[in-house]
């Protein structure tokens, strides 16, 4: 019966292309670092779903961001469950693309023919961080109102055009509602923009040039 | 188990330890969108498990403010708590007595689709702007798309006083 829905299909669309370049490539003996990026992938997109669903409930304005954050945690069904998901799967994140990266350096992978994949790969390491860093203001608690007051104050060291710069991330002198909405706005609409287009020429260049074997003794 | 692990590892059977991989992959997936779906669902519905709201009687106003034979316009001030946020709401009732005894309240939602209808005093009816749904003086529909009488609410009177049951 599945068979003939998928031959029907097929027919129609050609989905076992698709799916024999996505999942049946051949690849090199290689070792269990080599599912960082798909477990990076994956995690991106629990990211992706639970953040949609947060924003059922979260309103990122000084007056409400804290209560509809406590209202979620405290008095929607799995809110705390969906919340918490979002929660760790950003340090997750991060460790596990930071250590995909690391396995790229270690076996040179970077290396011709794939210098383009590495760059989009340095790019979507920036565009995780930025979802860290812009995420942990929208709680509006303490911890994430100082965090982003010391980040920002950061971004405005740089002499003579540093004030300019803390300006344009703050959207003013200090923290306030400007602060709050650019960083959801750029957190919901920016940075996945940017995400789901670097991580498509990812994928593909990586479907395309293959992946690297391990480096062996004699080359 | 054991037995299991063996036979999915020996030489032999190349191709069923291909199936068993795809089995478990495909059995992980179906357990993460179970594991994600269930709450996630559970998450989006949960609005309707909180709406019901215990009734209390509130209170209109005094008796004596009721004009005998033509609807007269309540407003009451009460307040609500939707999600996080404490608002204060204005509430309009038409309160209708006919002998100063026996009282009406009848609510101001249209029941066509929820506009809030007025008492035009001239035509000595109760119109709805929104989709031109017509009530007279005790509420009943006499023309335009309201499927139901305007909604009366469940009234008592004390120290001249006069109260409804609302939520």
């Amino acid at each position: 019966m599945s068979t003939r829905v998928g031959n029907w299909l097929d027919e129609r669309i050609g989905w076992r292309g698709i799916w024999q370049t996505i999942f049946l490539r051949k690849i090199p003996k290689v070792n269990w670092s080599f599912t960082l990026g798909s477990a990076s992938l994956f995690v991106a997109s629990i990211q992706v779903f639970t953040g949609i669903l947060l924003t059922l409930y979260y309103v990122p304005t000084p007056d409400h961001a804290y209560d509809s954050v406590q209202y979620i945690t405290t008095q929607i069904a799995g809110g705390w469950f969906i919340r918490g998901i979002h929660h760790w799967g950003a340090s997750a994140m991060v460790v596990l693309v930071f250590l995909h990266m690391l396995r790229v350096i270690f076996y040179g992978a970077y290396k011709f023919p794939r210098e383009v994949t590495w760059l989009t790969g340095v790019v979507l390491l920036i565009v995780v961080i930025g979802f860290g860093f812009t995420g942990y203001l929208l709680p509006w608690d303490q911890k994430a109102f100082w965090a982003t007051t010391v980040g920002t104050r950061i971004a405005g060291t740089p002499p003579l055009i540093g004030d300019w710069i803390l300006i344009v991330v703050r959207g003013s002198e200090e923290l306030s509602a400007i602060t709050l909405a650019r960083f959801y706005g750029v957190h919901v609409w920016v940075l996945p923009t940017a995400l789901i287009i670097l991580i498509l020429i990812h994928l593909y260049l990586v479907i395309r040039l293959g992946i690297s074997a391990i480096p062996s003794r004699e080359e | 188990m054991e037995v299991a692990i063996k036979w999915i590892m020996s030489e032999a059977s190349e191709f069923k330890r291909g199936d068993f991989l795809k089995a478990t992959i495909f059995g992980v997936c179906g357990l993460v969108t179970v594991g994600l779906g269930i709450p996630a669902i559970a998450y989006v519905i949960s609005p309707t498990r909180q709406a019901t709201q215990t009734e209390v009687w509130i209170r209109v106003g005094a008796v004596s403010k009721v004009e005998v034979g033509t609807p007269t316009l309540f407003k009451v001030k009460i307040q609500r708590t939707t999600g996080w946020i404490v608002n204060e709401e204005e509430l309009s009732f038409y309160v209708l007595t006919e002998n100063g005894r026996d009282y009406i309240v009848l609510s101001n939602i249209c029941t066509h689709l929820g506009c809030r209808v007025r008492w035009i005093a001239d035509q000595e009816q109760f119109f709805c702007p929104c989709h031109n749904g017509v009530f007279d003086k005790v509420g009943n529909v006499v023309s335009g798309p309201p499927p139901k009488p305007l909604n009366r609410f469940v009234v008592k009177i004390e120290d001249n006083e006069l109260y409804i049951l609302g939520s």
